[in-house]
């Protein structure tokens, strides 16, 4: 046994596109501890919310983060809308779901590149980044956004997509479906991914469980969690929904259930598109959230729940807005799976986890 | 599928230690803890999900400087959040698993949380101010209104229908209240004598209106502008009784809300 050693990972590392920080604990190349920091992006956002009015704050929302934007202003709304009891038109539903569930396709793909790219899969990388092009496609002609998509408001949404953009929006789908099917064989037979992936990284169901582990992470450790499965707005309207799991509980599976998760999406996008209801796109919310009141909300961003809270002051300000994110859960979870490691496995491991620490600090 | 349901509960800041440890026991998920920096000291919100049903349970009363039993002991995954709350409002936690001290993030000031800005000390001040004004408003309404209605008790007409009813209404009582008795008598008479004119319009236009649309269900008092009118007795007449129906509801609708939104927008300036 050689003598413990703390390395330094990060914050600045060619694995990670943000800056998180830990500090290894390694002895003879294995890691016995790890210890995560992050901080280094802290933009206050929260504290925005007292000089933003509730309508303003969405744009805020957005902007937490550049992958999960859809979804952080689609929780957002979600959260003052049962704030000041607002119902949303049916087809704004369906339309909010459509878009989030295309974001969730474009954060698989984007996070598959990324996987790829860290094993030293560049062409793969390519593949996945060339289909998401295709995502980034279709919220450009249906939104005017390719990144931050601003379609959500509070009481329905801004736009509308009308029977023919829906019919490319599917037959895009169909096109990238076919695509997606050869890339993730690929990915998920290939002998040099296997080698980095089976077996490293461990968490078992226990103690997935056991650390309120959420999203893919946890479904990968076969945790039957996804807020998808309360069919709350339009995902009630799915013919069925089973959240994809996963027993191996690796880095294997993790990138298992994330490329099944991407083939699911298309279906509920299909199966949605197929069944929306005609009618308004969103109601005139007015008034003020009342003094005192508050909500919660919960909602399955593409790497897990993401839990929200509001209260009003009756004013047009909201006295507090929390987002509480998926990794920030997730970072318990990353320590344990860190524990006992190769340090080689370090950057796939973490990577693993899809960890976004933008949305983490706000 | 699974239902979801959420709910607030209050908890006794010295009952969380054995709330926590219960959850733990019955296999409760940790969701989430937030602190809320309110005008009567820290709040913390504790969250917990448990087969669809999560439960936020409130603790109140907390300063900054406090410290706070840690929980990580069973649930490892709330370090980042005591942490956070650490840095940002200043409570600490004691018994904290990684405890980086005030310096999990880098922030360019102390608490920041806990400053209270220009913006939010106005935002409070006048969501009090308009709720004084309310209450008071709504008190003095109260009163004359029954004063008033004593002495005329013919004052009770129906609503015009469609049209937004006087959001003044209350105003004009809460004005009324200040104001010298005998003008206020004059006032009030007028006041009577409108309310009699817009009944008996209504009495009119909704036998007009009864009069031009056969097969509308009685008691109904919408009336159609002739073009609609005109077209829907071209058509398939359980159509168009279906977009009668639509009409009269929406224009209910619109009878019932308008007050209150008038109301809440002036709230909200």
């Amino acid at each position: 046994m050689g003598k413990a050693t703390v390395i330094p990972f990060g914050p600045q590392h060619p694995v990670l596109p943000e800056p998180l920080h830990l500090d290894l604990v390694v002895e003879d190349e294995k890691v016995i501890e790890a210890i995560p920091q992050i901080g280094f992006v802290h933009r206050g956002l929260e504290k925005l919310v007292e000089t933003r009015d509730y309508n303003q704050f969405i744009y805020v929302a957005e902007r937490i983060c550049g992958i999960c934007a859809m979804g952080h202003s689609l929780g957002y709304a979600e959260t003052v809308e049962s704030l000041m009891g607002v119902e949303v038109p049916k087809r704004a539903e369906y339309l909010r779901v459509i878009w989030h569930e295309l974001s969730r396709i474009h954060s698989h793909l984007l996070w598959l590149g990324l996987a790829a790219d860290a094993f030293g899969f560049e062409s793969l990388f390519m593949h996945c980044w060339r289909l998401r092009e295709r995502i980034l496609d279709i919220f450009e002609k249906t939104t005017g956004g390719r990144v931050i998509l601003s379609v959500v408001k509070v009481g329905g949404v801004v736009r509308d997509i009308d029977a023919t953009m829906m019919r490319e929006i599917v037959n895009t789908l169909d096109g990238i479906a076919g695509e997606y099917r050869t890339i993730v064989q690929t990915l998920l037979s290939d002998t040099s991914i296997k080698n980095r992936t089976v077996g490293v990284g461990y968490i078992s169901h226990e103690e997935a469980l056991n650390l309120s582990m959420v999203g893919p992470f946890a479904r990968a450790s076969n945790v039957n969690y996804d807020v998808r499965m309360f069919g709350r707005g339009a995902y009630g309207d799915l013919s069925d929904f089973q959240p994809i799991l996963d027993t191996s509980g690796d880095c294997y599976g993790r990138v298992k259930v994330r490329c099944e998760e991407v083939l699911q999406s298309i279906d509920i996008i299909k199966e949605l598109a197929a069944k929306i209801p005609e009618g308004d796109i969103a109601v005139p919310v007015k008034g003020s959230p009342q003094a005192g009141a508050q909500a919660s909300n919960v909602l399955e961003q593409p790497r897990g729940e993401c839990y929200y809270y509001a209260r009003g002051n009756g004013t047009k300000f909201l006295e507090r807005m929390r987002m509480r994110t998926p990794t920030s859960e997730n970072l318990a979870g990353m320590m344990k799976a860190l524990e006992g490691c190769d340090l080689a496995d370090v950057n796939m491991i973490i990577l693993t986890i899809d960890p976004c620490i933008s949305c983490t600090e706000r | 599928m699974e239902k979801f349901s959420q709910s607030f509960t209050n908890l006794a800041r010295a009952d969380l230690r054995s709330l926590v440890e219960s959850r733990k026991e019955e296999g409760w998920r940790y969701v989430q803890t937030l602190a809320v920096n309110t005008e009567f000291g820290i709040e913390l919100i504790y969250t917990f999900m448990l087969d669809g049903k999560m439960v936020n349970s409130v603790i109140t009363g907390l300063a900054k400087g406090d410290t706070m039993p840690s929980i990580t002991d069973l649930y490892l995954e709330a370090f980042v959040f005591e942490n956070e709350i650490h840095d940002l409002f200043g409570v600490s936690f004691e018994g904290l698993a990684i405890d980086f001290g005030g310096h999990f993030y880098q922030v360019a000031q102390e608490t920041p949380m806990t400053i209270i800005s220009p913006e939010q000390k106005a935002a409070r001040e006048k969501a009090r101010k308009v709720a004084e004004a309310k209450a008071n408003k709504q008190a003095a309404s109260r009163a004359s209104n029954a004063e008033f209605l004593a002495d005329h008790p013919d004052a009770m007409a129906p609503k015009k229908s469609g049209k937004m009813a006087s959001p003044s209404e209350e105003s004009v009582e809460a004005k009324l209240a200040g104001m010298d008795p005998e003008k206020v008598a004059r006032v009030k008479a007028a006041i009577a004598a409108k309310a009699k004119k817009a009944a008996q319009q209504e009495q009119q236009s909704s036998e007009a209106s009864s009069a031009v649309s056969e097969g509308v269900s009685a008691g109904q008092d919408t009336t159609l502008d002739p073009e609609l009118e005109a077209k829907l007795q071209g058509m398939d007449p359980e159509k168009a009784a279906k977009v009668r129906a639509a009409m009269a509801a929406k224009a209910a609708k619109q009878r019932e809300a308008s007050p209150e939104d008038a109301q809440a927008t002036k709230a909200g300036e």
